[in-house]
Parts: structure tokens; C-alpha cells; sequence
């Protein structure tokens, strides 16, 4: 270990993604949709950051931006020592090797012509050039450290179960030994009791090689166990950000605590107050508004919107047990907050 | 809408004109020369220059075009080196009888292949899917002009119930013209009826393991309306494509079936033109094909429109 | 590429044989296979099979019948049609070849660069293409013939130059659909280059479609030939050619019309040929069989054990009444295999059942089969299905539409994919009334709006004329819901409404079904994979495994403490918005498929807790107490953790059932429901 900070190993600046939509006549001027709208992210070497949202927020578009997959159209994203906005339509081999991803569809992602052996074997090939048997002994080790046996490196992607599947992917991606994985909803295609497998393969895997995560799930609980710190995106922008069990247990942004509200727990009696909560939180909240153009996307259907909200998007306010939140309840001048609410954050405001 | 159609028709004119530019310059590569043709084998170089300065063959290629296009934007389409005739009259003469088989070949194709892509597709996998099938794979490996000679023999020789050749014009006698159009029409049309028919079945089957056609049995609706109301609709976008593609196959198909039935129209017109190198009549002959194709394309589009309300409301 | 040592053999073998057996099965495929070597035979040897001199004959002899010397007979200037019949197939199936072959060079890879580059080259190429396709192929192949002049190698040449643009453009989709794969991405990700991704990855994926479209081609290339030569634009006069024998033949048709049969024959059987290997190609290649017509497969009566269920799975005062209920579908090689195994239940009125399980567990076809829509080669058999004292089983089609939509409503997962896109939502819940109601188009105008009111839809008058597509996942839903609702059914059949939806909307949709229950009074059977979902809204819940109900009860005992050991197994892996204590509990290895469920118990293989007898004989559901089922031989001795026990550090136990529940739960969200008394 260095002794010196060695900085994060993810860091993303003020990173915006634009689509252009694909124009549906030819006469019709191209339309766009801010997919990521500023945002920051920092994951330090060996952590994990949740990056959660609901569809539509952006969170695997941030994911594919690291992954360059996607050009980003303003910002910066530093991962492993490159910058990887200086690229251009060729990736450095040497960035695939630092950085690497599991994505939500376990069959989808794996070549259907090829068998898992050949799949887990390719970048092998293309990084270190192994071959023959080298390369086989090194396919074998990999399936065998995903929890499958080498028998499995024979079948093609469809005769193997989703589980199954998701592991050859983590072996492909482990293969490089990369210092980052970004993982695209890796769970949320698969059953509860296979998802759990597949969580704590990933925990393994960290523990052991000290792989950094990017973990990007709709699931909060999910992302609650897998993850040190969480970022909660809505609508293209950060809203939240910090500690995991902060966040889940004392958000902060009124649209962090809605989506706590509505993640349901097998526990009756528990799921019973969510329910309450939730509906307290719908009842406050305000008949559906048009989403405003600028300012805050949650002001909508946020229960404590203020004009200001409409018209600009916060800045950020630190939170007294670590993070961040962007809500104009806690910052800024002149800018008045409901008292009942967020007693704990009375002094965040200042 | 109607802004669309529009639209729609504008954006033909590159089209044409692209089209137009190609086979004419196409045309030039060409080392058929139409003078000798004309002047016959025996004629000396002189000979056979002459006449190529009378035809203002030997002006630049790009000078020939210009004359062409300026004549074309007019509706002068220029005239036939061989026979003199105009050929913008020639076309106008020819164009409905072609258009008539066309028309009648799709009416035939429709009529078959729509109703037996949905018959079929309703029993699939049981016997008279395949045979239906069966009928529509058969259908699609004939040619049409033998299946026009069978039909000949066996309807205009055997048993004379119809002409074997010549068309006869509606302005003459409606009865006539229809009675001529049957047998070309028929022979044309099974075979677009057999696409149709796959494509219809196809793409039925493919709606049917929609979830929104559980739910319209989930509905307690009756097999009936769940095929005619929530299928059937889906179901023709692609059998519109289809039936597109169809009219211009259509379209070159009745060529052969002109030859094949006698019938004076585009075919014959352009069959002459291009043994002997008659490169106006050619020219015009694509241009009017083209320009009838995207029509019809047009009104499918239209009717997509009506199939596809995300289409319209774009 | 060399293949991983363990497996390499294998895979090789493994696959090209599977494809080889399928083939095998495909009989009718490897028949015309067959003919089209016949054909290839016929064209080689023609020279050797021949007769006569294919060019040459007596002229005296013209348009003779078939003979012992001349078996096809003569055509009209005495030339043997046998063998000019073999010399043609000669002459199709170059022309095919040239054709295709011209075709497959440019239009393959081209489209290929395209496609995958995207942007100008691809939409000049795309141009292009649309321009000459707008052509008809005869009237372009025509214009070309005429800059070239006629023959049969130019013919071909300009036939094979039009198939491009069709194999261009053919080929271009592919690879464009293939370029958005997500298996593009991984192996992108996982470093691969362009070249390697196009050429080792695209290629191989849309290989099997471009063979089945040039095997087609060649079909359509002997047709054009056969059509130019008709015309005189193919073969040289006189020389042999299916299509320039028709040409003949017609010009002697009213002497012969049998010299229009050979030719005629021979194009059809070889194109049929060609088309029919192309389409077995196609079935040989798609990974699933397609079929399926309308899938409606009433529920046969059949007698069951006449045993009732144990408590936990009846009611007193049931709605619906299920026994026995097993679904069958056919697998080829495996004879039926059952998918849902002897299910018996209970719905109370006016009470919400969970039927909850994981994929595969057979929960979906349960739902589906109550009402008759199991997918068509399913076959459906119960000793009962009642429906407030109805007997549903043994109803014939036409009965049981009058139960769907009337008595029972149904909700599916996708509400939008579950809306018809070609008509607008409004007409989509009126038709539910027109049918079964038979109210006027403004009565049921009228009550549509009435029904969206009821499940909150804003602006209900204007979003009535609106198309699903219009509609966010949240609304599409509440729309099917009120199309559900429309005839007031007794019962609701919800099958997993809420899992393709944000988990705030879920909330929504879940309020909304519990609020039309108190006001309306009818049952709900819910369909979810979600315990948290049951958690929310079910009185009571059975828990499927692989085909089998295999625990039963009231939904807070069942969860607090489940009777099954794979009950405790879902409960305890499902992350929950608790701090992380080390590893989440797992259960290892996955559902089996029906055609491995063991005699026993299904689930020993996972089960932490089996034993040798598990696996021996049929475990039937037993009482557990008086409100509970379980499918356990050993739920007599095992004490199995739910939900209360979570070992969360830092974390007190959350109050156990009967208490209030306040304070003593864990800080949950938010400073304000601590505070709450």
C-alpha cells in the first residue's frame, strides 16, 4: 500500500449525455434527450458504489459512458489513469483491460454461437495472448473461481440456467483482472434465490482481488447490501448521494425517501408502516404538475415543492452523517423549509 | 396527413430524376450503336455516320442528356429512333393495359392470399395449414409465363371460355376487356397470391402469441372478433409491405405475361426497344414505372397510417 | 480459435451432431435436399445422360410424342426435349450459380461494412439500393440487358447485380440489429476490435439467415433465367434452355401443348426444390419451434383424489374452488410433461390470495388455465374449478368466454404490450361492456369514463380517445385494470401487475387494487414473484415450487414462521432495506426443469435440511395447525426462520405478530414514522 492517496480510481466530473433521437421524417429537425445531466462520481480503489434510479434515469446510460460505449457530450470521466473523453472511436486495449462489465441480460450478452469456453477464453486471447493450453488451464480456474465446473465450458450460453449465465459473464469479466467492473443491473433478471448466489459471488470476488464496483441496480435493497456508498440519480441528475446505510436509513432527498417508502419488505408488519408511508408520501405529494424544464425533476411530484424548484436545480448541501444531498429544502439562501419535516437536518441548512 | 402525401410526392422527384440519370448514362456505355442498326449491316462508315449526325447521336453525351431532361420536365419524353413515334403517346397507349394486368394480378393476389393466410394461420401446424402451405410453396416456384401458357391451353384451347391472346381496350367493350384481363390477370396472380399468403400467415401467427391477443380473449371476446378486430390489423402491416413489394414485381411480371397473352403494352414496347437500343423509349419506360411504383407506394403508405396509429401521430 | 481443451471435443461434436439429428427429423427437407442433388447430377452428366444431340435434329421428326427414342418426345424442329431438357438443367443452374454468386460478393460484405459503420456509407448505400429496388426487377434487368446487350452470362450478371442490392440490404439489417446486440457490447467491453467483432462475432450470428436467403436466391435465379430466355434476352437462339423451350413450346401450342409440360415441370420442381431446402434451413436454424394459433384450451373434467386440501388452502366461504388442477404440455422426445402438478386452493370472497413463486414454479399457468387460456398445445385437467358454485371444468369454449371478462376479470405484467396498439384505450375497455353487457356505444362510452375515475386516471373523457403507446407503464396498467373491472367480476386474476413497473408506481398500483377491494368486494388472485408484494397486500399465500403448491396459510404466520424449507430459503435470500450483515443467505443450484422433478420432494436437491426418505415417495401437503399447509415430511421436526428472525447487526428484532407495531421498529426511512405514536 501506497502511502500516499492514490486518488479515486473512478472519478467522473459534471459528465452530461445528449441523444439525439432518431428522427422519425426526414423532414423533422432531430429531437434531444439529456439522458445525464452533470453529474459527479467517485469510487475509490476496492469500493463499491450503488448507483440506483428507476428506468428512465439515466443510471445504465452513466454506466455505458464509463464503459465508452456511449459518448458522453460534455464532462469528464477518469477511470484507472485514462481519460477516457480523449478517446476516440478506438478504445486503448489497456483501458478493456482496467475496466470491465457485467451487464443486466445474462443470456443477451454472451455470443449465442459461441460456447462459454470460447467466451471466457477471448479476452485472454486478445490481452495476453494465451493460447492452447495455457489458456485452457486459465479458462478452467476462471469457471471454477464463478462457482461452475469445466464441464460448463462446453455448452453454449442458452442450455445454461440464468445464474449460470450471469457467472460465465463475471468470469469474462474477471479474466483481464481488471481494477473496475461495472455491474448493469447484474441481478435484476434473475430469480430471488439465484440472486443472492450471484450478490455474494460478486462480494467474493472483491474481497479476493479487490475489484471496484460500480453497481448499478432499480433495486435499493439490492444495491444496500452490495454497496459502500449510493448515489440516487432521477431523471438524468444526481439527486443523493452518500454512506449506503445513511441513505437508507436517514435520506435526505424527498425523492430518495418515496423510493425507501416504496421498497416493499417481506416482513408484514414492517411492510405494513411502508405502506403507510408511501401513501403519506402521495397524499402530501401534489396532483401531477408538468415536469418543469428547468430546475429540479422531482418537483413534480416532490410533497415540498417551492416556486424555486421549478426554476433552478440546487446546488449541493453536505449531510451531517456523511454524502450529499442537491434539494433546496436544505440549501441556499432565502429559501424556506416545511418544519416538520427533517428535523435532523435542521442545522444543514444553516 | 395531407402534408405527408405531399411530402411524399416531393421527395419522388430526386428519386426519378436519379433513376433517370443512371440508365441514361448507363445507356452511353453501351456498344450497341442504334445508327447501325438502322442503316443495316451492309452500310459503309459514312452511311452509318450520316445517320448518326441526323439522330444527333455524335453531340456529346452530356448535351443529349440536357436535350433529354429539358424535354422530360416538359412531358416530351423524345421519340423512338426506329418508328418516328412519340413516345410519351406510345407510353399513355401502353400504360393502362400494363396497369390493368397489374391491377388485376393484385386483385386475384389479395383476394387468395390474404383469406388463406389467415385460414391457415388459424390452424397451424394441423393439415390444412400444410396444405395451404403446401399450395403457397408451390405457388411461389412457378413461373408465371408457364403457368399463363397452362392456363391457354387449357382455357382458351381446350375449353374456349377465353381469349388466348390480344387486349381488348374498356372504351371498345367493358365485357371484352374484362374477359381478356382474366386468364393474364389469374396467371399473374396466383403467384403473388402465394407470397401474400405466407406472409399473411406469418405474420398472423406472430400476432396471435401477442399478449394483447390474450387479452382480448382474457376478455371473454369470441374467436371471431379477437381474429377479425385485434389480429387481423396488426397482422397487415407487414402483409402491406408485402403487397408493395408485390406491385412491383407485379409491374415487371406483367411484361412477361404481355409477351406471353400479345397485349400491346409496356412489355412489348420495351422488349423491342431493348433488342434494337432505342434508348428514349427505355428511358421513358423507367422513368413511368418508377413513378407509378412510388405512387403506389404512397397510398400504402397511407394506409400504414391507418394500420399504425404511432405513425400517425408523428 | 482453438477451443478450450476439457470441452473442445465436445463441442464440436455436440453441436454439429444436434444439428445433424434435427436435420434428420426434418425429413422433408433432406428429401428435396435430394432433388436438388438430382438436379446437380442431371446438369454435370448431361453430357453422358443425353440421349440425343440437345441442338441438333430432324426436322422431319418434328413435335413427335413421347417414344421409346424419344421419351419426352421432339419438339417442333425434331430436337430431342429429353435431352435438351438435361442440357438446360445445365444451363439454370450456372445461370442460378452466377447469379447468386455476383450477388453474394457484393451485397454480403458490403452490407456488412455498412451496417456496421453506420452513419453516410450507409445511407448513400441505402440510396442507392432504395433506387434501384424501386425498379421492377425485369424492367431494371431489361434497361441493363439493353446497355450490355442480350446473352446469357450479361443476363446473369445484371440478374446477379439487382440480387445484391436485395442481399445489401438484406444483410444490412442484420447486421445493424446485430451491432445493437448486447453480446456486441460484452465482447467490446471485453476488448475485441471492430474486425474482430464483425468477422468473429456478427458474421457467424447472421450466417444462418443469409443462407437461407441465397439458397432462395438461387430459386428466383433459375426463375429469372428461365424468363429472360422466354423473352429472348437469356440463351442464344436455339440452344437449350428451359425457358427458351417454352418459348418453343408456345410457338407450337395449338399443335402440342405437351411440349410445355417437361420444361414447365422441370423449373417448378427445381425452384420448389431450392425453396423447400431454404425454409428447412430456416426451421433448422431457429433456436425455438414456432406455432400456435390461438391458444384457448378449456379445462377438462377430470376425477382427482376426492381428498380436500389441508386447511391453509381452503376456505369457508370460497369463490373460487380449485382441485387437481394439472397442466400438461407436449415435448418431442419426452412424451407430456407436466408443468403444474395436482394444485388445489381456496379463494374466500373478497379476499386477496398470493400465488407466489420463482420462474418455472408454474404459477403463471395456473392463472392462465383457471380461464382457459393455456397456450394451445397445453392440456388442462381438474376434478373441479368452481367459481361461486359454478362448476367450470368440462365448459366448452363459448360457456367459458362468458366468464372471462364477465365473472372474472384478468390483469397481465406488460400492460403495454397487453393493450391492442391499433386501437385507442377507450374502445379497448368499452368492447369488455359491449360484449358482455351489451350496452349502446354511448353507454359504454359513458361507463369507460366512469371506470377510469374509478382507477384515477386524470382527464379521463380526453384519455380515452388516446393509444396505449400514449400511456406511461403505471396508467397502461390502471387501464387494464379498469378493463378489468368493467363487468364488475367477482374475482380478479392479477398476474404479476406490477413487476414491469417502477417501484414507486408499484406502491400505486397496489393501493389501487386494495382500495377497489374494499369497494367493490371481490376477490383477488395474485400472481407475483415478490414476497415483498404478498407481504403488502395478501391475506393469505401458497407458495409454489416447480409445479407444486408446496406451502399454504395466512400471510403474516407463513412469512414469520414458513412451514417449508423453501419458504425459509426465498424469505431469508430476498435483499431487504436492512444494514448488511456479511453474506445474504443463498439457496444453492436452481429450480429443476419439469421433465427432472424427482418422485419426492422437488426441492431435497437444495434443501439444507433433506434426508434419504425426502426423495423416496410423493410428499403430499399435510395440516400444520389448524390454518396451515406444507408439502414437508419433515415439518413436524424442523423450527424454520421467517422473516422476524433476520440476525441483522445493529438491528432489533422487529415486534413480533400481535404486538403493536410502533416504536420498537427500527429507525425504517424517515425521522417521521419514528416519531409517530
Amino acid at each position: 500500500m501506497k502511502t500516499t492517496d492514490p486518488g479515486p480510481l473512478l472519478r467522473v466530473r459534471n459528465l452530461t449525455v445528449t441523444f439525439t433521437e432518431r428522427r422519425s421524417t426526414p423532414w423533422r429537425r432531430p429531437g434531444a434527450v439529456t439522458a445525464v445531466n452533470d453529474i459527479d462520481l467517485d469510487i475509490e480503489p476496492g469500493g463499491t458504489l450503488g448507483l440506483v434510479g428507476e428506468s428512465g434515469s439515466g443510471k445504465s446510460t452513466t454506466a455505458r459512458a464509463v464503459l465508452r460505449l456511449v459518448r458522453p457530450s460534455g464532462g469528464s470521466i477518469e477511470a484507472a489513469g485514462f481519460e477516457v473523453g480523449s478517446f476516440g472511436r478506438r478504445v486503448p486495449i489497456a483501458y478493456r483491460r482496467a475496466v470491465q462489465a457485467v451487464f443486466q441480460d445474462p443470456l443477451g450478452s454472451l455470443d449465442p454461437t459461441k460456447v462459454i469456453g470460447d467466451i471466457v477464453a477471448e479476452p485472454l486471447g486478445i490481452h495476453f495472448g494465451l493460447r492452447g493450453r495455457e489458456r485452457d488451464k486459465r479458462v478452467a480456474e476462471l469457471l471454477d473461481q464463478v462457482g461452475l465446473a469445466s464441464h460448463h465450458g462446453g455448452r453454449y450460453p442458452y442450455e445454461l440456467s440464468g445464474g449460470q449465465r450471469q457467472r460465465v459473464n463475471i468470469a469474462r469479466a474477471l479474466a483481464v483482472e481488471p481494477k473496475l467492473i461495472i455491474l448493469d443491473e447484474p441481478v435484476s433478471a434473475l430469480d430471488v434465490s439465484v440472486q443472492s448466489q450471484v450478490v455474494n459471488l460478486l462480494e467474493d470476488v472483491q474481497e479476493r482481488t479487490g475489484v471496484a464496483y460500480l453497481f448499478v441496480a432499480h433495486d435499493l435493497a439490492v444495491v444496500r447490501h452490495a454497496s459502500d456508498r449510493i448515489a440516487v440519480m432521477y431523471r438524468s441528475r444526481i439527486v443523493e448521494e452518500g454512506p449506503a446505510d445513511r441513505i437508507c436509513e436517514r435520506p435526505a432527498h424527498p425523492y430518495t425517501e418515496a423510493l425507501l417508502a416504496a421498497v416493499p419488505d417481506p416482513d408484514p408488519a414492517r411492510q405494513r408502516l411502508q405502506r403507510e408511508r408511501r401513501r403519506e408520501l402521495r397524499a402530501a405529494a401534489p396532483a401531477a404538475g408538468p415536469r418543469p424544464a428547468t430546475g429540479c425533476p422531482f418537483a413534480a411530484r416532490c410533497p415540498h415543492r417551492m416556486p424555486v424548484c421549478a426554476e433552478t436545480f440546487p446546488g449541493w448541501t453536505p449531510v451531517p452523517d456523511g454524502g450529499r444531498v442537491a434539494c433546496h429544502l436544505f440549501g441556499g439562501e432565502g429559501t424556506a423549509r416545511p418544519s416538520d419535516t427533517h428535523p435532523d437536518y435542521q442545522e444543514t441548512s444553516r | 396527413m395531407l402534408r405527408m402525401v405531399v411530402l411524399r410526392l416531393l421527395a419522388m422527384i430526386p428519386l426519378v430524376f436519379l433513376v433517370a440519370t443512371g440508365v441514361f448514362f448507363l445507356g452511353q456505355l453501351s456498344d450497341v450503336d442504334p445508327a447501325e442498326n438502322i442503316v443495316g449491316p451492309n452500310a459503309t462508315e459514312e452511311q452509318v455516320a450520316a445517320v448518326r449526325a441526323e439522330l444527333g447521336l455524335d453531340r456529346p453525351a452530356l448535351e443529349q442528356y440536357a436535350d433529354w431532361l429539358s424535354g422530360a420536365v416538359r412531358g416530351d419524353l423524345g421519340e423512338s429512333l426506329y418508328t418516328k413515334a412519340d413516345v410519351t403517346t406510345s407510353l399513355t397507349q401502353a400504360l393502362p393495359i400494363t396497369l390493368s394486368l397489374t391491377f388485376g394480378g393484385l386483385l386475384v393476389g389479395l383476394a387468395l392470399g390474404v383469406p388463406s393466410g389467415i385460414w391457415s394461420a388459424l390452424r397451424a401446424g394441423r393439415a390444412g395449414d400444410r396444405a395451404v402451405s403446401l399450395l403457397a410453396t408451390v405457388g411461389q416456384a412457378v413461373p408465371g409465363f408457364w403457368l399463363g401458357l397452362l392456363l391457354i391451353i387449357a382455357f382458351a384451347i381446350r375449353l374456349p371460355w377465353f381469349p388466348a391472346v390480344g387486349y381488348v381496350p374498356p372504351g371498345e367493350s367493358l365485357t371484352g376487356w374484362l374477359h381478356c384481363l382474366v386468364l393474364p390477370s389469374v396467371s399473374l396472380g396466383l403467384i403473388a397470391a402465394a407470397a401474400i399468403s405466407r406472409q399473411t400467415r406469418s405474420s398472423m401467427i406472430g400476432v396471435l402469441q401477442q399478449e394483447y391477443v390474450r387479452t382480448a380473449l382474457s376478455k371473454g371476446l369470441s374467436k371471431r372478433r379477437v381474429v377479425v378486430k385485434h389480429a387481423l390489423k396488426n397482422a397487415a402491416v407487414p402483409v402491406v409491405t408485402v403487397v408493395s413489394f408485390q406491385v412491383t414485381t407485379l409491374l415487371g411480371g406483367s411484361i412477361v405475361i404481355e409477351r406471353l397473352f400479345a397485349m400491346p403494352g409496356l412489355g412489348a414496347l420495351a422488349i423491342n426497344a431493348v433488342v434494337r437500343r432505342d434508348p428514349d423509349v427505355i428511358q421513358g419506360i423507367v422513368v413511368l414505372t418508377v413513378i407509378v411504383i412510388v405512387l403506389v407506394n404512397v397510398l400504402l403508405d397511407l394506409s400504414y397510417a391507418w394500420l399504425n396509429p404511432k405513425v400517425r401521430s408523428l | 480459435m482453438s477451443e478450450v481443451k476439457v470441452p473442445a471435443a465436445a463441442v464440436s461434436g455436440r453441436s454439429g451432431s444436434r444439428l445433424l439429428s434435427r436435420l434428420v427429423q426434418q425429413r422433408a427437407t433432406l428429401f428435396w435436399a435430394a432433388v436438388v442433388l438430382l438436379v446437380v447430377l442431371a446438369a454435370l452428366l448431361s453430357p453422358l445422360l443425353s440421349p440425343h444431340d440437345p441442338l441438333k435434329g430432324n426436322i422431319r421428326e418434328g413435335l413427335l410424342g413421347p417414344s421409346a427414342d424419344h421419351w419426352l418426345g421432339t419438339d417442333k424442329l425434331g430436337r430431342d426435349v429429353l435431352s435438351r431438357l438435361l442440357y438446360g438443367a445445365r444451363v439454370a443452374l450456372l445461370a442460378g450459380l452466377e447469379a447468386v454468386g455476383i450477388a453474394a460478393l457484393i451485397g454480403i460484405p458490403l452490407g456488412l461494412l455498412v451496417g456496421y459503420l453506420g452513419g453516410w456509407p450507409d445511407r448513400i448505400a441505402m440510396r442507392i439500393v432504395e433506387g434501384v429496388m424501386s425498379v421492377p426487377f425485369l424492367v431494371l434487368a431489361i434497361a441493363l440487358i439493353s446497355v450490355l446487350g442480350p446473352g446469357l452470362t450479361k443476363s446473369m450478371a445484371v440478374v446477379g447485380v439487382v440480387y445484391a442490392m436485395t442481399l445489401l440490404r438484406l444483410t444490412r439489417g442484420q447486421a445493424l440489429a446485430a451491432r445493437e446486440e448486447l453480446y456486441v457490447d460484452g465482447v467490446r467491453v471485453a476488448g475485441a476490435g471492430d474486425r474482430r467483432i464483425l468477422f468473429r462475432h456478427i458474421l457467424p450470428n447472421i450466417t444462418p439467415p443469409l443462407i437461407v436467403q441465397v439458397t432462395l436466391m438461387i430459386a428466383g435465379a433459375i426463375i429469372a433465367e428461365a424468363t429472360l430466355s422466354f423473352l429472348g434476352l437469356g440463351v442464344q437462339a436455339g440452344q437449350a434452355s428451359w425457358g427458351s423451350m417454352l418459348s418453343d413450346a408456345q410457338a407450337s401450342i395449338r399443335e402440342s401443348f405437351f411440349l410445355a409440360l417437361p420444361p414447365g415441370l422441370a423449373i417448378l420442381l427445381t425452384v420448389l426444390a431450392f425453396n423447400q431446402v431454404g425454409d428447412g434451413l430456416r426451421d433448422l436454424f431457429a433456436r425455438e419451434a414456432k406455432g400456435g394459433s390461438l391458444g384457448v384450451n378449456p379445462v377438462h373434467h377430470e376425477s382427482g383424489s376426492g381428498q380436500p386440501p389441508p386447511p391453509g388452502l381452503v376456505a369457508a366461504d370460497p369463490l373460487l374452488r380449485v382441485r387437481d388442477l394439472t397442466v400438461s404440455f407436449p415435448q418431442p422426445g419426452a412424451g407430456r410433461v407436466t408443468v403444474v402438478q395436482g394444485v388445489s386452493l381456496d379463494v374466500a370472497k373478497g379476499e386477496i390470495l398470493g400465488l407466489v413463486g420463482e420462474s418455472g414454479s408454474g404459477k403463471s399457468v395456473t392463472a392462465m388455465s383457471l380461464l382457459g387460456l393455456v397456450p394451445d398445445p397445453g392440456r388442462v385437467a381438474a376434478s373441479a374449478v368452481e367459481l361461486d358454485g359454478r362448476e367450470l371444468t368440462g365448459l366448452s369454449f363459448e360457456e367459458l368466454r362468458k366468464v372471462r371478462g364477465g365473472a372474472i376479470g384478468v390483469v397481465f405484467q406488460e400492460p403495454i404490450a397487453s393493450l391492442n396498439p391499433a386501437y385507442t384505450v377507450g374502445d379497448q375497455v368499452a368492447e369488455v361492456l359491449r360484449e358482455h353487457e351489451g350496452l349502446s356505444r354511448a353507454q359504454a362510452r359513458a361507463r369507460v369514463v366512469e371506470l377510469f375515475e374509478q382507477v384515477h386516471i386524470p382527464e379521463p373523457d380526453k384519455r380515452i380517445r388516446d393509444y396505449p403507446h400514449q400511456f406511461s407503464g403505471g396508467m397502461a396498467q390502471r387501464v387494464m385494470i379498469a378493463m378489468a373491472l368493467a363487468c364488475r367480476p367477482r374475482l380478479l386474476v392479477a398476474d404479476e401487475p406490477t413487476t414491469a413497473l417502477d417501484v414507486t408506481v408499484q406502491g400505486q398500483v397496489l393501493d389501487l387494487l386494495l382500495e377497489l377491494r374494499a369497494e367493490t368486494g371481490m376477490s383477488i388472485l395474485l400472481i407475483t414473484h415478490d414476497l415483498g408484494v404478498v407481504a403488502d397486500v395478501a391475506d393469505r399465500v401458497a407458495v409454489m415450487y416447480a409445479g407444486q403448491i408446496v406451502e399454504g396459510g395466512p400471510t403474516e404466520d407463513v412469512f414469520r414462521r414458513p412451514a417449508h424449507p423453501y419458504t425459509e430459503g426465498l424469505l431469508a435470500s430476498l435483499p431487504r432495506n436492512v444494514r448488511r450483515a456479511g453474506r445474504l443467505p443463498s439457496i444453492p443450484g436452481v429450480v429443476p426443469p419439469p421433465s427432472a422433478w424427482p418422485v419426492g420432494c422437488h426441492f431435497a436437491d437444495r434443501c439444507p435440511y433433506a434426508r434419504p426418505q425426502c426423495l423416496e415417495t410423493p410428499v403430499e401437503l399435510s395440516a400444520r395447525g389448524d390454518d396451515r399447509a406444507t408439502r414437508c415430511v419433515r415439518a413436524g421436526e424442523l423450527t424454520l426462520a421467517g422473516v422476524g428472525d433476520v440476525p441483522a447487526a445493529g438491528e432489533p428484532l422487529p415486534p413480533a405478530a400481535g404486538r403493536p407495531v410502533v416504536k420498537a421498529d427500527p429507525p425504517l426511512i424517515s425521522t417521521r414514522i419514528e416519531k409517530r405514536p
